[in-house]
């Protein structure tokens, strides 16, 4: 081949243009199906239930509400004292747990990480039944306080029993990152103040403590933006008590306004985000890089009073976290119980009685939690991938993108597709597309993550060399990018399905009757006050979400702990 | 062998950041021919290694061209190239045996299986890998994984080598080892190399040419002798080798002599000027300063009164092969470093000596053609 001919070979840009055709892509199915449904919301917000988004009908009046009617205002402001409390409670929980588990001389400290996990893996709506059998009105736990003490215990339906459940669902956000802080800050920093001649406690107060406050409020945000977006607690527990997503499925499912459920769920994101905003600025404030040290752990308190304290707080704690999840086990094999403290007949009978009825519900939950996280794991890489390595035009734009769901709450997505795929040029609603674009939209941000942090770790030597050796970008990516990063998606993806096997705040909104899933029938169960049947479906969801996270932290080489950190 | 050229002419690379613009390599130009060793050294940021990178095709040009055989570099993917290179940090697919590592380049160019293994074989013997070929790279040591990272560069017979800090995660004894054996292979195939590092004693050791970055540009080119004999700059004259220097002013000046004068009156020759302007340092503020420079191994003193320039000594070495006095002198820019292959009898820390200068070894660095009068 003449020097020529080569060069002008050379210069095809073929090889150049396929990242910016699959990056290309990926923006058009973020645009198309998470920024425009936001903008529509947004506009329908504006405009009254019944008329046209058009000009002269633009409207405040959706969100007037918010300053007349009575149900509106204790809305938002249950929203707000909710959310403020269980991060409150959440965080004042875990931190005795995260300093006992990093820093005191305790035996079975994976065990403990281990098992501080399942609460984050099954939704809290599963277990929030629980809290009435344990502290209802003819509760277990009411009924011994009553006898034994003559103690009264609010009513479990309301503010008392949405905090309760939700804080000890979510407290071990806060407790992993604490405690993977704690065990990873170097040691030198509290010894050099020790050797200055400080207490402990007084090292407590001002080195230790201080170096972590940025992690606290990172475990305390993901605790608030949890608790604001929460659909299936309250909306088991609260009663009359409305918070924002309860009150929007309210509009939807009495009224079908979506126009009045727009403008909620925009003041819903709005505290959301306002929440954020709050919690960044403490973080700001307290701006300094932690130096972790890989060579030498903390040294272990062994005094024995700290250990037997550490001890009995962890595990009555761990006790509390666990028992909901533990009753729904309970219930699903509790055949008779009536009038009694207690069921006076076991047996498999609640699981023969829902055989039939559980076929469909389980294969669409796997269907659409299945179809989903393969398009998480598809656009979830190539964005993360883009974003980066390529230096794309807007990478900051790719990263908020799609980390905006992280805000949504998913009773809001759910209106937002009700919304935009309700009438127009795409109809979907009702069927199960839009719950598996619904699922994508959620979940895409966990694999963009974790795929982010693989390619983090990748040395860009090792493509560069690939390219060297005269491999082009899409045989590099195939043979040396994805098998190194290979790990990060599979992991990331077994946690997007298995958290969607029980997605509930945004399955509620767009299920129909031949979209049933997991969530939905535990979710009917519970309003037909069937709450053997609930407990039947929830342990079979627990148990497939156990078996599921278990096999991501194998693949990815991570304890069950890490994969939530 | 073919005889390949490579001419870099112009070459300009800004990055744009946070803060402004940023020239990394500022208007580099030279050419190569041959199986050349050539070198590329200079203090980290000083554009060494993005030029490396341009060449490589990883980093794109602001302003240049680079043309290997007379064929237009800029629009080639780096792909196709024909470039074999070396990572700092190996960067070795962790996820390949050390075979599969050194196949990789000939599978791309879709080599028959019985080709594979008959060259991967071959180049693995070269850099004395053979037993190891099924083993992973983690479970290699250092300098095993470079060995392979060589081998997988050289495997599909590159036009061009590129070499980039290949020995900075080494230890010392091994990185001299190392440096032998890239040169001895680099010769045993014939192959034109550019090499990156910030240790001069290896850029010297293996190079055919150097040139020495400094800020981007490239301030001096040629064989590592010359460069150390005849540096052209204040800053090559301290980077490469040692060297001790004295501030003056230039008293009177001919085409290849200068006689300094020394604060304190003393007024020494030196038999080679050279005009450095722009890169004069500027702590040389006055329009007729000069620099003085001489190397250590040429500088002697003296208990006796014969020499010129008082000093006092502050320390002495003894470093096997030869003494190192460290010296204090007014007249000099730092301490001044005297090298002698025996210990001058009478002289002990503390003590004061005469420095002993000759007029042959003394380079004058002026700042100002107009000093010259």
């Amino acid at each position: 081949m003449s020097i020529e001919a080569e060069a002008a070979r050379g210069r095809l840009i073929r090889g150049d243009l396929l990242p910016y055709v699959v990056g290309g892509l990926t923006i058009f199915i973020l645009v198309a199906f998470l920024l425009y449904p936001i903008l529509k919301t947004v506009l329908a917000s504006f405009v009254v239930s019944g008329k046209p988004v058009a000009w002269q009908n633009l409207t405040t009046e959706n969100f007037t509400r918010f300053f007349e009617a009575g149900t509106y205002q204790d809305a938002f402001l249950n929203s707000a004292t909710v959310g403020l409390l269980v991060t409150a409670v959440s965080v004042a929980l875990a931190l005795p747990a995260a300093y006992a588990v990093s820093r005191v001389a305790m035996p079975f400290r994976n065990l403990i990480l281990a098992l501080s996990v399942i609460p984050l893996i099954a939704p809290p709506f599963i277990g929030a039944y629980s809290w009435v059998i344990l502290l209802g009105h003819r509760g277990i736990v009411t009924y011994y306080l009553v006898e034994w003490f003559g103690l009264q215990v609010p009513s479990i339906y309301g503010l008392f029993g949405i905090v309760l459940a939700l804080s000890f669902h979510y407290f071990p956000y806060v407790l992993l990152f604490v405690q993977g802080a704690l065990t990873a800050g170097d040691p030198a920093i509290e010894e050099s103040a020790q050797v200055m001649g400080a207490s402990r406690t007084r090292v407590l107060r001002t080195i230790t403590f201080p170096l972590v406050i940025p992690t606290i409020s990172a475990g305390a945000l993901i605790v608030l933006v949890k608790t604001l977006g929460n659909f299936g607690v309250p909306a088991i527990l609260g009663g009359e008590y409305y918070v924002l997503p309860t009150l929007i499925y309210y509009q939807v499912n009495g009224y079908f306004n979506l126009n009045g459920a727009s403008a909620i769920a925009l003041v819903n994101v709005a505290i959301t985000i306002v929440a954020i905003w709050i919690l960044t600025l403490i973080n700001k404030k307290q701006k300094f890089i932690t130096v972790t040290s890989l060579a030498r752990r903390a040294k272990l308190q062994t005094t024995l009073g700290i250990r037997v304290l550490a001890n009995v707080y962890v595990w009555t704690l761990l006790v509390f976290a666990l028992l909901p999840q533990a009753l729904v086990v309970f219930m699903s094999f509790a055949e008779v119980w009536g009038g009694t403290l207690l069921p006076t007949v076991y047996g498999f009978g609640n699981y023969k009685r829902l055989m039939g009825d559980l076929g469909v519900p389980i294969m669409n939950s796997l269907l659409l939690a299945g179809l989903a996280t393969l398009m998480c794991i598809v656009f979830g890489t190539v964005a993360a991938y883009t974003a980066s390595r390529r230096g794309f035009f807007a990478k900051w734009s790719l990263d908020l993108t799609i980390m905006l769901p992280f805000v949504l709450p998913g009773i809001v997505t759910g209106v937002a597709y009700l919304t935009t795929f309700n009438t127009g040029i795409l109809v979907l609603t009702g069927t199960g597309t839009i719950i598996v674009l619904a699922y994508f939209i959620r979940r895409i941000a966990y694999i963009f993550r974790s795929v982010t942090a693989s390619v983090g770790q990748l040395d860009s030597g090792i493509e560069e060399a690939s390219r060297m050796c005269g491999a082009g970008w899409a045989q590099t990516m195939r043979k040396i990018t994805i098998p190194l990063i290979a790990p990060g998606i599979v992991a990331g993806g077994i946690l997007v399905f298995s958290t969607l096997i029980t997605e509930i705040s945004v399955t509620i909104l767009l299920y129909s009757a031949s979209w049933k899933t997991i969530a939905i029938a535990i979710f009917e169960q519970l309003t037909n006050e069937d709450i053997f049947g609930a407990g039947t479906i929830g342990s079979f969801a627990i148990l497939l979400t156990l078996v599921l996270v278990f096999a991501a932290s194998k693949i990815a080489g991570k304890s069950m702990a890490e994969l939530f950190r | 062998m073919v005889d390949h050229t490579l001419t870099v002419q112009n070459l300009t690379k800004v990055f744009q950041t946070s803060h402004g613009e940023v020239c990394a390599v500022n208007d580099v130009s030279f050419e190569l021919a041959g199986d050349t060793f050539f070198t590329m050294l200079g203090p980290s940021g000083c554009g060494k290694t993005t030029t490396l990178r341009m060449i490589a095709g990883l980093e794109s040009i602001t302003t240049g061209t680079i043309n290997f055989d007379g064929r237009n570099f800029i629009h080639v993917m780096p792909s196709r190239r024909n470039i074999g290179m070396v990572f700092q940090s190996y960067a070795l697919f962790p996820h390949m045996t050390v075979f599969e590592n050194v196949a990789y380049g000939l599978r791309v160019r879709k080599a028959s299986p019985d080709t594979i293994k008959w060259r991967v074989s071959e180049v693995l013997s070269l850099v004395g890998l053979s037993e190891l070929a099924h083993r992973y790279p983690s479970d290699l040591s250092g300098g095993q994984q470079q060995r392979v990272s060589i081998a997988r560069a050289l495997v599909y017979e590159p036009s061009l080598l590129l070499l980039d800090e290949p020995l900075a995660n080494l230890d010392a004894k091994l990185r001299i080892e190392m440096r032998e054996e890239i040169r001895r292979i680099q010769k045993e195939l014939g192959i034109m190399t550019i090499y990156v590092t910030h240790d001069q004693e290896e850029a010297m050791s293996v190079s055919d040419r150097l040139a020495v970055f400094n800020a981007g540009r490239l301030i001096q080119l040629g064989a590592p002798d010359e460069i150390y004999n005849e540096p052209k700059s204040v800053f090559v004259s301290q980077f490469i080798g040692k060297a001790n220097l004295f501030k003056g002013r230039v008293v009177r000046r001919d085409r290849k002599t200068a006689k300094v004068a020394l604060e304190g009156g003393v007024e020494v020759t030196g038999n080679a000027v050279v005009d450095t302007n722009p890169d004069f340092p500027t702590w040389v503020s006055e329009a007729d300063g000069a620099i003085m420079m001489i190397r250590p191994e040429h500088t002697s003193i003296t208990s006796s009164g014969d020499g010129l320039i008082p000093v006092r000594i502050t320390r002495i070495q003894f470093l096997g092969n030869f003494f190192r006095y460290i010296v204090e002198c007014r007249n000099a820019v730092r301490e001044v470093i005297v090298d002698t292959p025996r210990a001058i009898a009478g002289l002990a820390e503390g003590d004061a000596a005469n420095l002993i200068l000759n007029a042959d070894d003394i380079r004058v660095f002026v700042g100002d053609e107009s000093a010259s009068s």
